[in-house]
């Protein structure tokens, strides 16, 4: 396999051409580092099963003819904006409005474009500094201490590739001070007939006693690729609960990584993957005891159809002194076709005594016993395979914190097991 | 209702069935009874169409349709009901969920309307309350953590809602302690009707205390060894299976 290799000469040309604002030093600070470090590649234990060459040869022709933004369209954003129940700040080809981020009046919270609000960008590994590099603007959002939102902030990420090649670069930074209550839906769509590779950063604080409810939907054309590099920082006392649901895109990776530095600190979080013929589609978690008492939970599950690939890698280290860590990683794959792949690899690197970890994994097909089951009570075979499929996706469901968005979750799925499995009979 | 000619079936090469003839008329009770091995659950599972069995000769006609030619789920539309000896356990697929899809499947393919949601749950919750079953296990995945007896009661629900023609039950009994088997038995009774034929798999004699069969049937080496009323089951009781399986090659 051939090592991408980003068009550093394009790259610098591109990073130089963008605004003298605030910005700026972060941006000649990531592309030094870029530099210095290149894109990931499949030599690396992380990047084994995913090739980012389809994306760099994306990035590369799009900086080599100038590195051209279209306008998403915004009419898939309206659709979105109008079904789910949410106060949307939407990001249109990496484009944040800086009027609409400041007529977003939300009691407790305060949203600022990135330009006008920090000097220095958090390094967010490479492909953080690949999106610092071209950044042309971000979002800030805090959160003061003590408030309890009504309803979910949305980010919309919305992306169009109309008759050239794309890349957006996406960077939100959350801050949720003290003891509050937040909802977060991050949703992720795209359209247009051209390549698109787009690359976000979403790094999260969450203070102490505070509870976060995530909600990240990917929902991606089927031709688009994607990397989403995430962090979260957990407080003492805080609560995370995270849920991911990966529908679209060709070749998309998500890098979860999880810091439990406190006492107290506590993540659940879980994940589903619905892929099809030719996706790719790559869960890395990275959790970190980093104190004791702290505890993560997490469960993935895919169903996979024709020649798709899924990965999960979940890692949890419990750091020296994480005495009391608890710590559980499951992944469960269904794989409803003969071509299509899955790597699940569990891991946990342990540096103390007083621990309670487990895991496991479990790669299967649809339980031959059952379908004959629920045949025998008049149903058709295609409608046990219906019913069993969504009853194995409905578990992560049911985990997702945001409970406004079930109906949704609940449709989408069902309506995207419906597409998987006709590809399948066909 | 039933008529079965020289049926022969194997499972992975090896012959089990090996040429039952049987018939079963509306309004009977039938018991087939027969050691481990003589093609008793094997012979429900060809009637309900599993695919594992193949059928290598001799007919299966219900009302006078090829039954063969039907998949599984036509036949149970077309009213034949099986009770599985081990019901299996589907998590996160509701217990009511499956109930009412599997009758509102039935009754599509009779050309009714989907039965109305109050409807449905009073249904029910009656034949729930006739198995001295907890209404909670309604909401919960089908056999998702049932005892042995709940699953049974479970699979008697099932039948007593869908009101089939011909119902086959697998072994119900198996498992189940006297207050659970009665439960079931009552059940089962409670279904007998001029229209409906009934067929137990059975082990033992003991269900037949509680559910009177007109018919009953010896299975040995995949065919009926001997046939006779409620006494055959006594006598078997008694004499043991060695001694039908002596009378069969002798």
């Amino acid at each position: 396999m051939k090592l991408p290799t980003l068009s550093m000469d394009a790259l610098k040309k591109v990073v130089a051409a963008l605004p003298e604002d605030n910005l700026a030093a972060s941006r000649r600070a990531a592309l030094d580092q870029l530099r210095q470090d290149g894109m990931p590649g499949s030599r690396e234990e992380d990047w084994k099963y995913t090739d980012l060459s389809g994306a760099v040869a994306i990035a590369n022709r799009w900086l080599e003819a100038g590195a051209e933004m279209s306008s998403a369209g915004v009419a898939v954003a309206d659709d979105i904006v109008r079904t789910i129940d949410a106060d949307w700040i939407v990001i249109d080809n990496g484009h944040v409005d800086a009027q609409a981020v400041d007529e977003t009046v939300i009691a407790g919270v305060e949203i600022k474009c990135l330009s006008g609000s920090v000097e220095q960008l958090t390094p967010s590994g490479r492909l953080g500094d690949l999106n610092a590099a071209l950044l042309r603007d971000g979002l800030r959002i805090s959160i003061a201490a003590s408030t309890e939102l009504a309803r979910p902030i949305g980010i919309l990420i919305v992306d169009h590739a109309d008759s050239a090649a794309t890349v957006s670069q996406i960077r939100v930074d959350i801050d949720v001070a003290e003891n509050c209550t937040a909802g977060f839906i991050e949703y992720h769509t795209s359209s247009g007939d051209a390549e698109l590779y787009s690359n976000s950063v979403i790094n999260l604080t969450l203070g102490d006693g505070s509870r976060a409810d995530y909600v990240r939907i990917q929902d991606r054309d089927r031709v688009h690729e994607q990397t989403g590099y995430q962090s979260v920082t957990v407080g003492r006392d805080a609560k995370l609960r995270h849920c991911a649901f990966d529908f679209g895109g060709r070749m998309v990776r998500n890098d979860l990584v999880i810091d439990l530095a406190n006492p107290g600190s506590n993540a659940e979080f879980a994940g589903l993957y619905l892929i099809g013929d030719g996706q790719h589609i790559d869960n890395h978690t990275r959790t970190d005891h980093r104190t004791g008492p702290t505890e993560s939970r997490q469960e993935y599950r895919g169903i996979l159809t024709g020649k798709a690939r899924g990965v999960w890698n979940g890692k949890a280290i419990v750091h020296e002194g994480a005495d009391g860590t608890d710590a559980e990683q499951a992944n469960h794959n269904l794989v409803l076709s003969k071509n299509a792949e899955i790597d699940a690899k569990p891991e946990l690197e342990i540096y103390t005594d007083d621990v309670k970890c487990s895991h496991g994994t479990t790669v299967g097909q649809l339980d031959e016993t059952a379908l004959f089951y629920l045949r025998t009570r008049g149903l058709s075979r295609h409608e046990a395979k219906q019913v069993l499929t969504r009853a194995f996706a409905q578990t992560i469901v049911g985990k997702s914190p945001i409970s406004s968005l079930h109906d949704f979750l609940t449709d989408r799925i069902a309506g995207r097991l419906d597409q998987l499995m006709q590809e399948t009979d066909a | 209702m039933l008529e079965i000619k020289d049926l022969k079936a194997s499972i992975g090469g090896t012959e089990i069935l090996r040429g039952l003839s049987l018939r079963v008329d509306a309004g009977e009770v039938h018991a087939i009874m027969g050691p481990n091995g003589s093609g008793k659950s094997t012979l429900a599972q060809v009637i309900a169409g599993h695919s594992d069995y193949e059928v290598t000769g001799g007919t299966v006609a219900f009302r006078g349709k090829n039954l063969l030619e039907l998949e599984p789920e036509e036949r149970a539309r077309e009213g034949i009901f099986l009770g599985f000896q081990y019901p299996v356990e589907i998590p996160g697929v509701n217990n009511a969920y499956l109930l009412k899809a599997a009758v509102n499947a039935k009754r599509k393919h009779q050309g009714l309307d989907e039965i109305d949601a109050f409807e449905f749950l009073k249904l029910a919750r009656e034949k729930m309350a006739l198995l001295g079953m907890d209404p909670k296990l309604l909401n919960r995945g089908v056999n998702e953590g049932f005892s042995g007896g709940e699953k049974k009661r479970n699979e008697v629900l099932q039948m007593a809602m869908l009101e089939p023609s011909l119902a086959i039950l697998d072994e119900t009994d198996s498992g189940l302690d006297i207050d659970a088997l009665r439960a079931v038995a009552e059940g089962v009774n409670s279904l007998r009707a001029p229209d409906r034929a009934i067929v137990l798999v059975t082990h033992y004699q003991r269900l037949l205390d509680y559910i009177e069969p007109d018919h009953v049937h010896v299975l040995s080496e995949g065919r009926i060894a001997r046939s006779g009323d409620k006494s055959l089951a006594l006598e078997l009781e008694e004499k043991g299976y060695d001694w039908v399986r002596e009378a069969a090659n002798g």
